[in-house]
């Protein structure tokens, strides 16, 4: 890279090729033949790994008083689970999709905070992990509503009980849009958020390293003062990255648990 | 060149003017939520429940314009 003593023409070229490290990383492994492992899915097995070996460690003697410290984090979490997710988002019957909101609350939590560390990847900043993601909570709240309601029962209850005749087709069609809106919405929310954050913490860098370095080669104090300024909302929107990371592992698993106690619910 | 820069440039302005919508109806569901929650605190595990369903339907808007960034 080269420092011209210009910040501003400097900062064109490493945003460019952030923006594209982000959207289109290379490879981490290559098996050959056209099949390989991107940064993302690298972490995604790493934080697969992390949550199964972490939570089984920590519940391997299950004792009705927590000994393990990591025990006690990893009851609490399940705990939080139960009672904002489960019984406030479900509802009535929660009990038995407590296994799979849980599982899908840590899942989301740990690949959101892995990429917090610098030079790691967040795997939930890719739009193919979280359209996978929120696939797989889509098809659970469907199925779900089938099972309990039955086929047809389940496809009228897409529109609101109660209705004057003539409006139910109309609203059939705008609620089964917003049934197949929930979709995308999950997967882009996750992704939208973690991206957008690590893009500006990125720029942010970005911006900090280009006017303290152009302060040394343009032999211009003065320049060291922006330098400061980005270092600080460097910090800043770190901080709030880190609020970020947990607050979408919630909305994403609050969302999931409201779906599927929509989807079961009569009304 | 420089129509490429010009039709990048509008996709953001797109985003901006489609993000006016869902930032008025997630103030009004935040809005509503503290109200309802202050004026009857026992029910606020409820509200928030209700709020979040509310945000996350008003906020579909926003995120399709975020895609649709990315698409075209």
């Amino acid at each position: 890279m080269n420092f011209t003593g210009d910040p501003l023409s400097d900062i064109s070229a490493p945003i460019e090729e952030l923006s594209t490290s982000l959207r289109s990383p290379g490879h981490v492994i290559d098996f050959g033949n056209g099949v390989y492992l991107t940064p993302y899915i690298f972490w995604l097995i790493i934080v697969l790994l992390l949550v199964c070996i972490g939570v089984t460690m920590c519940v391997k003697k299950v004792t009705l008083v927590p000994k393990n410290k990591f025990a006690g984090l990893v009851e609490y979490g399940y705990d939080a689970v139960r009672r904002n997710m489960g019984q406030e988002g479900v509802g009535h019957g929660y009990e038995k999709h407590l296994p799979f909101l849980a599982s899908l609350f840590f899942f989301v939590l740990f690949a959101n905070i892995v990429g917090l560390v610098p030079s790691f990847r967040t795997p939930t900043g890719t739009l193919s992990v979280t359209w996978a993601l929120a696939l797989v909570s889509f098809i659970y709240f469907n199925v779900y509503g089938f099972k309990v309601k039955g086929a047809w029962g389940y496809i009228k209850s897409i529109a609101p009980k109660g209705l004057p005749a003539p409006l139910v087709p109309i609203i059939w069609v705008f609620e089964f849009v917003s049934l197949i809106l929930r979709l995308l919405t999950l997967a882009v929310r996750l992704y939208g958020n973690m991206f957008a954050g690590h893009m500006i913490l990125g720029i942010f860098a970005i911006m900090t390293q280009a006017f303290l370095i152009d302060a040394f080669v343009g032999a211009a104090p003065l320049l060291a003062l922006p330098a400061v300024i980005w270092f600080l909302f460097l910090v800043l929107m770190y901080a709030l990255e880190c609020l970020v990371a947990f607050l979408q592992a919630y909305v994403f698993t609050i969302l999931s648990a409201v779906y599927i106690g929509l989807a079961q619910s009569e009304h | 060149m420089e129509t490429v820069f010009v039709i990048s440039a509008l996709k953001v302005v797109g985003y901006g003017l489609g993000a006016i919508g869902p930032g008025v109806g997630l103030g009004l569901c935040g809005h509503g939520l503290c109200v309802g929650s202050a004026r009857q605190p026992e029910m606020a595990g409820k509200l928030f429940t209700n709020a979040l369903i509310f945000g996350a339907m008003s906020e579909a808007l926003a995120l399709i314009g975020f895609v649709l960034t990315f698409i075209f």
